[in-house]
């Protein structure tokens, strides 16, 4: 991998890079959209790729059961599987595994499971999940991490307690076997991120960022993992702002799990330059598109004669064809058609959101793009607190020019003036 | 005849021309062209015929987004929605912004088809009729009202024309099918000759003539035995043509009879479409015996539905072995000798299978491969340009910053010229359907169309010829001596699709909607 930091931001910890992997550049800040199984919803790869997307993630716990790594092979990889020519990233399939399968029992060795399709005990070790990233043939591969023990009443994994702790240390031992696996491949176009565990306590969080940071010439990138899972708002930004802090300047930092607008600018506030999450494809089937004065439910009936298209300064081909809010409410939910066009727009919102972005701090204007797309996204309606706090710890305040906003506690932001238009 | 390219007036600006000297028989193969001359000065919409004309569903070809759409050569024109058509008759204000916003090339009046089981009294039929001709007459009007500009800053022509397509009503009684075509030859009534000005009769506003199979089929099926009813348990899922399952029997004469009594005093100059034509060989009956000029992709918009991959040409090669000389597996022979129209692709073989999608055809890269080595073994074939098998690089990017460039450069930036990547796989789209992504059917969709527009492709050229109609004629027989028309492959694909569809289950959509409650975190998408 080269990694370049072309430019900072003056004022926030925000930097524009170029990350060169085996499939091209990829210019960061980025949004990645998800494939999980190899396909992003109705697309093919060269529509994905017009959208000005050059990197993209795969899922490697789905992949390993279909296709399997023996048809990945044999098609020469996921690159050729799917037609996708630029880079790809794949999770290590820890957390998928642990949270799609009811019985799952973390050991020393890895994670044991029941097979979805024989019902047989499996473990994945560190070395089986590169192994799969291989067949896969990722441009970047992620450590297998231990994310806690998956609690059957709730969604998320655990974020404090003496598990936590236990569950980071794994986390480090296990880097050092996917490191020792992957080095002894001889697969340098590969590249393997280590991923920064701990729960929210920053203590924990401080005892991994030094382990890690000791191994930092064995690793190409670090991803902040352990979040977004249910945990208060001004809890994460805290933990992203910790870790982008400490994690070395000359390696790309990914904080996973994340996708709504306002979450991307502020971690990129912070020095985050990749995320990922299935948000902006999902919401799209579900008639909600993202725009810049909010998201907007296309299934409400006051779109039904409404023949503007979503957003008409939006480059996306259902906005540069014209293609009506009249027409997608038509037909939303109906048609797979009315699901491609949201979502073609909604990946495009994202990386505009981005674009704009490394726009703003290659012009040395980032905290003013940040004022700009808060007063547009959340206007009257209010800020969250957890946003304005954020950016305030690096050095930004939304409410400098507007000292009469409102400002939302708490994690929710609720969406319905959101459809005002 | 008036020559409607050069009258905007009301009338059909849509014309079919002999492609020769000789008239267009009103029975028999009928080579042409069909022209359609774009109200906003635009060069004409030309289609040579027979063709293929693309079914919609709610104004949408079911599974592709509109580059897609734009990119597939197959798609030449667009069926008219006249579903949605019908529900924003309801108000005028409705309708105008319906013109506005579609401008279509023709409309579909609707026809009064009754959905009672089979057979139809007599009584029943006669209303049927009548109803039918007041819809086309109410359609005309609408049409003829449709010619007044809605708002000052729209850009509605002036002139609308009246390409209103006429189902042709009637049932599966002969009788009752010649009745209506004149009631639509006979003298508009005062009133309506002055509202229709200048039509003369209900037939000088129609540009063309349609057929809906189905219920022919349910028609004549019904003689022997009553109509199966289909529980319709996919009726909510999204744009799922719903798979047939009665048997594919031959187009038989009595079919064809029905069609003929339909057309019989009409003129021939006039396109006629059928929609949902049951195989190839059904349509390949229907241009030689009736002369029907176009035809829906129905069926092979099924097809994909069904995970079906289309792998068959017109005229059939001239041995079964020779689908294989490209190396590629053809598709599956059956006991009796008959090759499949396609290729199953749930079916557990293709999981290995990195072939492209059809043995008949080239993709691109691999004709380009083949172009530098002297004695190539697939030579012949022709290339399927659908975005499946002859994928293209993008011919550009967005960029959303100006350092994006640096993405671009070199053999990652914009092609000069076109760029073709290697096809999606037979593997690939099998791990697509077996895993539900929707993108399995739009790569599918657009095959399947463009074999379909190869198939008319082939029907023409052998039309071209000399001999023309006797060696069509020649070439049907071989094509039904070498297809299998009963299409097993479908019914098998059809267990294979209800079969991954129900594991998939009705709580697919309740688990999207709780994933979406978790990815919104609490927030309201009042969804
Ligand atoms: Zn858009
Ligand atoms: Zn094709």
């Amino acid at each position: 991998m080269e990694f370049e930091v072309l430019a900072r931001c003056h004022t926030t910890r925000a930097r524009v890079s170029r990350m060169k992997l085996a499939h091209g550049v990829t210019m960061l800040p980025t949004f990645m959209p998800v494939a999980t199984q190899a396909a992003i919803k109705g697309l093919t790869a060269q529509q994905v790729e017009a959208l000005g997307i050059t990197l993209i993630l795969n899922n490697t716990y789905h992949l390993n059961l279909r296709p399997g790594t023996e048809v990945l092979k044999e098609a020469g990889g996921a690159h050729q599987f799917q037609g996708w020519r630029r880079n790809l990233l794949t999770d290590s399939g820890g957390f998928q595994l642990v949270s799609l399968n009811k019985f799952t029992k973390i050991t020393e060795e890895g994670a044991l499971f029941e097979s979805p399709f024989t019902g047989e005990p499996t473990m994945l070790t560190p070395e089986e999940s590169i192994s799969i990233q291989h067949a896969i043939g990722s441009d970047i591969m992620m450590q297998l991490d231990d994310v806690g023990k998956f609690s059957h009443s709730l969604l998320h994994t655990l974020t404090t307690g003496p598990r936590v702790g236990e569950a980071m240390w794994r986390t480090i031992r296990w880097l050092d076997r996917c490191i020792e696996f992957h080095e002894k491949s001889g697969r340098s176009h590969q590249n393997l991120f280590a991923i920064v565990q701990g729960g929210i306590d920053s203590v924990l969080r401080d005892q991994c960022l030094n382990e890690m940071i000791k191994r930092k010439d064995r690793v190409a990138g670090y991803a902040i993992g352990g979040l977004s899972g249910g945990e208060e708002k001004d809890v994460f930004w805290r933990i992203i702002k910790q870790c982008a802090d400490r994690l070395p300047a000359d390696r790309p930092r990914y904080s996973m799990g994340i996708g709504f607008a306002e979450d991307l600018l502020v971690c990129v506030a912070l020095g985050v330059d990749m995320a990922d999450c299935v948000f902006p494809t999902r919401t799209a089937r579900f008639g909600v598109a993202l725009t810049f004065s909010g998201p907007i439910n296309l299934r409400l009936g006051k779109h039904a004669a409404d023949l503007q298209p979503i957003d008409g300064t939006c480059p996306c081909p259902t906005c540069s064809d014209g293609t009506s809010r009249a027409m997608l409410h038509h037909i939303i939910t109906l048609e797979t058609a009315g699901a491609h066009a949201l979502t073609q727009h909604n990946i495009v919102f994202e990386a505009r959101v981005m674009g704009g972005a490394r726009e703003a701090i290659m012009n040395g204007n980032f905290p003013d793009y940040l004022k700009t797309f808060f007063a547009n996204y959340f206007g009257d309606a209010g800020y969250p607190e957890w946003c304005v706090n954020a950016l305030r710890s690096v050095g930004v305040d939304l409410l400098e020019d507007r000292p009469d906003t409102k400002v939302i506690s708490g994690d929710g932001t609720v969406w319905e003036y959101s459809d005002r238009a | 005849m008036t020559d409607p390219y050069s009258q905007p007036r009301f009338i059909p600006n849509i014309a079919l021309r002999s492609a020769s000297s000789a008239e267009l028989p009103l029975f028999g193969p009928r080579l042409a062209r069909l022209g359609v001359q774009r109200p906003d000065g635009s060069p004409p919409l030309e289609v040579y015929t027979p063709a293929l004309i693309t079914a919609t569903s709610r104004g949408v070809v079911p599974h592709l987004s509109r580059d897609h759409v734009r990119t597939t050569q197959a798609i030449r024109w667009v069926h008219v929605p006249f579903e949605s058509l019908y529900a924003l008759r309801v108000t005028p204000h409705a309708w105008e912004l319906y013109v506005a916003a579609c401008n279509p090339d023709a409309v579909v009046a609707l026809s009064d088809t009754p959905f009672t089981p089979h057979p139809h009294s007599q009584k029943r039929l006669t209303k049927s009729i009548e109803r039918s001709a007041i819809w086309l007459l109410e359609t005309l009007k609408a049409q003829k009202k449709g010619a007044i500009p809605v708002a000052e800053d729209t850009d509605i022509p002036q002139g609308r024309h009246s390409n209103v397509f006429v189902h042709m009503a009637g049932g599966g009684s002969a009788q009752a099918r010649t009745a209506f075509s004149q009631s639509m030859l006979e003298p508009l009534e005062t009133r309506e000759l002055e509202q229709l000005k200048p039509l003369q009769r209900l037939d000088d506003g129609v540009a063309g003539y349609i057929f809906d199979l189905v219920p022919l089929h349910q028609a004549l099926s019904a003689k022997e035995r009553t109509a199966p009813s289909i529980p319709d348990e996919s009726h909510n899922a999204m744009n799922t043509i719903t798979p047939r399952a009665e048997d594919s029997s031959h187009t038989s004469p009595e079919l064809q009879n029905l069609l003929k009594a339909s057309l019989h005093d009409l003129p021939p100059h006039k396109p006629r479409l059928v929609n949902s034509a049951r195989s190839p060989h059904e349509i390949l009956r229907l241009i030689r015996d009736v002369g029907i000029d176009l035809f829906d992709g129905h069926w092979a918009q099924r097809a994909a539905d069904i995970g079906v991959a289309l792998d068959f040409c017109f005229p059939a090669p001239a041995h079964s072995a020779e689908p294989r000389k490209s190396g590629i597996l053809g598709p599956r022979r059956r006991d009796d000798g008959a090759n499949d129209l396609g290729h199953n692709l749930y079916n557990a073989a293709y999981a290995h299978d990195h072939s492209r999608l059809a043995s008949c055809y080239l993709d691109t890269v691999s004709s380009q491969k083949n172009a530098d080595s002297a004695v190539s073994p697939s030579a012949g074939l022709r290339i399927c340009p659908c975005a499946a098998c002859s994928p293209v690089a993008p011919s550009a990017y967005i960029t959303h910053s100006s350092v994006d460039k640096l993405s671009y450069t070199d053999e990652m930036g914009p092609p000069e010229s076109k760029r073709y990547l290697p096809p999606f796989t037979r593997s690939y789209i099998h791990h697509l359907l077996h895993t539900h992504e929707m993108s399995a059917h739009s790569l599918l969709v657009m095959h399947n169309l463009s074999v379909m527009d190869a198939f008319f492709a082939g029907v023409r050229s052998v039309l071209e010829s000399p001999s023309g109609g006797d060696t069509f004629g020649e070439k049907v027989d071989e094509f039904v001596q070498m297809y299998d028309e009963s299409m097993v492959v479908f019914d098998e694909a059809t267990v294979d699709w209800a079969e991954v569809e129900r594991a998939r289950g009705k709580g697919r959509m309740a688990r999207e909607k709780i994933k979406q409650a978790e990815s919104s975190l609490g927030r309201a998408l009042d969804l």
